[in-house]
């Protein structure tokens, strides 16, 4: 029997986790970004480890942790493939190896200073299982701001997901719809990191939606049935994990690469003739 | 105000120490069809481009629809933009989010609707009307990516059409088309100019593709307008030749063009 005292809000955390990196899938795959995840973790390591190196410590490195993953968003948004010649992937390894470079330098100053990096670390790598309700109630509100972003600039995000430059061409904002959801991105992607760790992240930063875009055509369907695998991802995972005793992150993450597969199964047998 | 559509003056545009586009003066009048021939790297795009407000490193005036497009804003160009509709050269990649063929064509409407406001009954009524008008009806809800080059060319232009533009701007629309898509598209750009008062611009390789309704050929070649004046005047074997090499014909035929080998004009 559970306690739902302790895992209430560990539920919670799947399920809010699960669900609204489902939604992000929809934009990271269909740019065929993936690489986003792994930029904007070593930006908020870099942003945490100055934060520590500065004197911080405890859930107040969460600021400077977001101050370096939305920087480093923000610069992503206003790098405009076209005019710089690089594609939005060759930008992201750039500012990936700036950022884990920053983050390294950062703590290769932890023994000069005499200090521990446990704090930094474990910000990065939380663990669903140390899931609290306030950490859930952080995630719940960067949830809702994503999701209400999604409300207000859908047609616009759509267009971008089509074709950033053909958006540009035809009178769409896009520079600036597109950087505002890659800020709100790696806000959301930082809290969910702390919370439930990097490894569950990255696989439903992707999972979700690639298992969607098999199903599906259009763009509102593709994101609902995404939110929903990211959320039974989250909450099957966890309870799977909780019956066999394995670790939650991987099994969380082997569960959506699964759906993938199932999804591409009913695909395929609904493609037979 | 100008009848002019867009205004080209002492326009300069570099890329490095090369000069890719350098036109002293052309315009084109509002409701003009015109047709922009050149070879690879004659600077079509980088013209297009520049009308658009998308190209750096302009000197010089280019006004468009009665605005210069050096002096805008980003607010400035992006309603300048919602005014033309264009339809590149290359096709985007394809996507992996499965977009419809309905979805992309609404993305002309997106601009026009403004930002926080959602596409309404009559944006979606348009979207539709220009399904149908182009024949992509029983497509609309497929995946743009399932259907064919020449579908998508179609889809691409009604996404162009529901901006319900002044200016068409068109690059290469056939590229990698067989025969008979080509003639589709052709016919489908006639009958737009033909219905609607509409200036288009018509970037080709090809003088098969001017369509009949074409009354107005520039040539550039290495940046420079090199010929500006009716078909008949400009297509020429000698200046085909000149651009293309020599052993080609220019055959012309119900008011359309072609170029075979051979030589001399053949009517």
């Amino acid at each position: 029997m559970l306690d739902l005292t302790f895992w209430a809000p560990v539920m919670a955390g799947g399920v809010l986790a699960g669900g609204s990196s489902g939604l992000l899938s929809v934009y990271i795959v269909g740019m065929r970004i993936p690489f986003l995840g792994v930029c904007v973790a070593h930006a908020a390591l870099a942003g945490a480890v100055f934060g520590s190196v500065a004197g911080l410590d405890g859930s107040m490195l969460l600021i400077p942790a977001l101050g370096g993953a939305a920087v480093t968003a923000l610069s992503l948004g206003l790098a405009d493939p076209r005019k710089l010649n690089m594609d939005a992937n060759v930008i992201m390894g750039l500012l990936f190896s700036i950022t884990m470079g920053l983050a390294f330098v950062g703590i290769g100053l932890f023994p000069v200073l005499g200090r521990s990096d446990n704090d930094v670390r474990s910000l990065l790598w939380g663990s669903l299982l140390y899931c609290r309700w306030s950490d859930v109630w952080l995630m719940l509100g960067a949830s809702l701001a994503l999701g209400l972003f999604v409300l207000a600039f859908g047609k616009e995000m759509r267009a971008i997901l089509f074709s950033r430059a053909d958006a540009q061409a035809a009178g769409i904002r896009a520079t600036g719809v597109w950087t505002g959801f890659l800020i709100l991105t790696a806000v959301l992607m930082t809290v969910n990191f702390q919370t439930v760790g990097g490894l569950m992240i990255y696989s439903l930063i992707t999972n979700p939606a690639a298992a969607a875009f098999q199903l599906v055509k259009g763009n509102g369907r593709a994101i609902i049935l995404a939110i929903f695998f990211g959320a039974v991802s989250g909450l099957g995972g966890f309870l799977l994990s909780a019956v066999t005793d394995l670790p939650s992150g991987a099994v969380i993450v082997l569960l959506s690469a699964m759906l993938v597969g199932a999804a591409a199964v009913v695909r395929a047998l609904l493609r037979r003739p | 105000m100008s009848d002019a559509a867009l205004q080209l003056d002492d326009v300069i545009v570099r890329a490095g120490r090369r000069t890719i586009l350098s036109v002293d003066s052309l315009c084109v009048e509002r409701g003009e069809l015109v047709g922009l021939l050149g070879p690879n790297g004659a600077g079509k795009s980088t013209l297009l481009r520049c009308l658009l407000g998308l190209q750096g490193g302009v000197r010089g005036g280019v006004e468009v629809l009665g605005r210069p497009v050096g002096d805008l804003g980003s607010g400035g160009l992006a309603g300048l933009r919602r005014r033309i509709g264009y339809v590149p050269q290359i096709l985007p990649a394809r996507s992996e989010m499965p977009l419809t063929v309905r979805e992309v064509v609404a993305i002309g409407r997106t601009g026009i609707a403004g930002l926080l406001r959602p596409l309404k009954r009559p944006d979606w009524q348009f979207v539709d009307e220009w399904i149908e008008r182009l024949g992509l009806a029983g497509l609309a809800g497929q995946g743009f990516g399932e259907i064919s080059g020449g579908e998508q060319r179609k889809t691409l232009i009604a996404r162009a059409m529901v901006q319900h533009p002044e200016l068409l701007l068109l690059d290469e629309p056939t590229a990698n088309l067989d025969l008979g898509w080509r003639e589709r598209i052709v016919r489908v750009i006639n009958d737009l100019h033909r219905s609607m008062p509409l200036t288009v611009v018509l970037v080709c390789h090809e003088l098969e593709v001017l369509p009949t309704c074409c009354g107005r050929v520039v040539v550039l070649d290495a940046g420079c307008v090199v010929a500006d004046g009716r078909p008949d005047e400009v297509l020429s074997t000698a200046r085909i030749g000149s651009l293309y090499g020599p052993g080609l014909a220019v055959v012309a035929a119900s008011g359309r063009w072609a170029v075979v080998p051979g030589e001399g004009v053949h009517a």
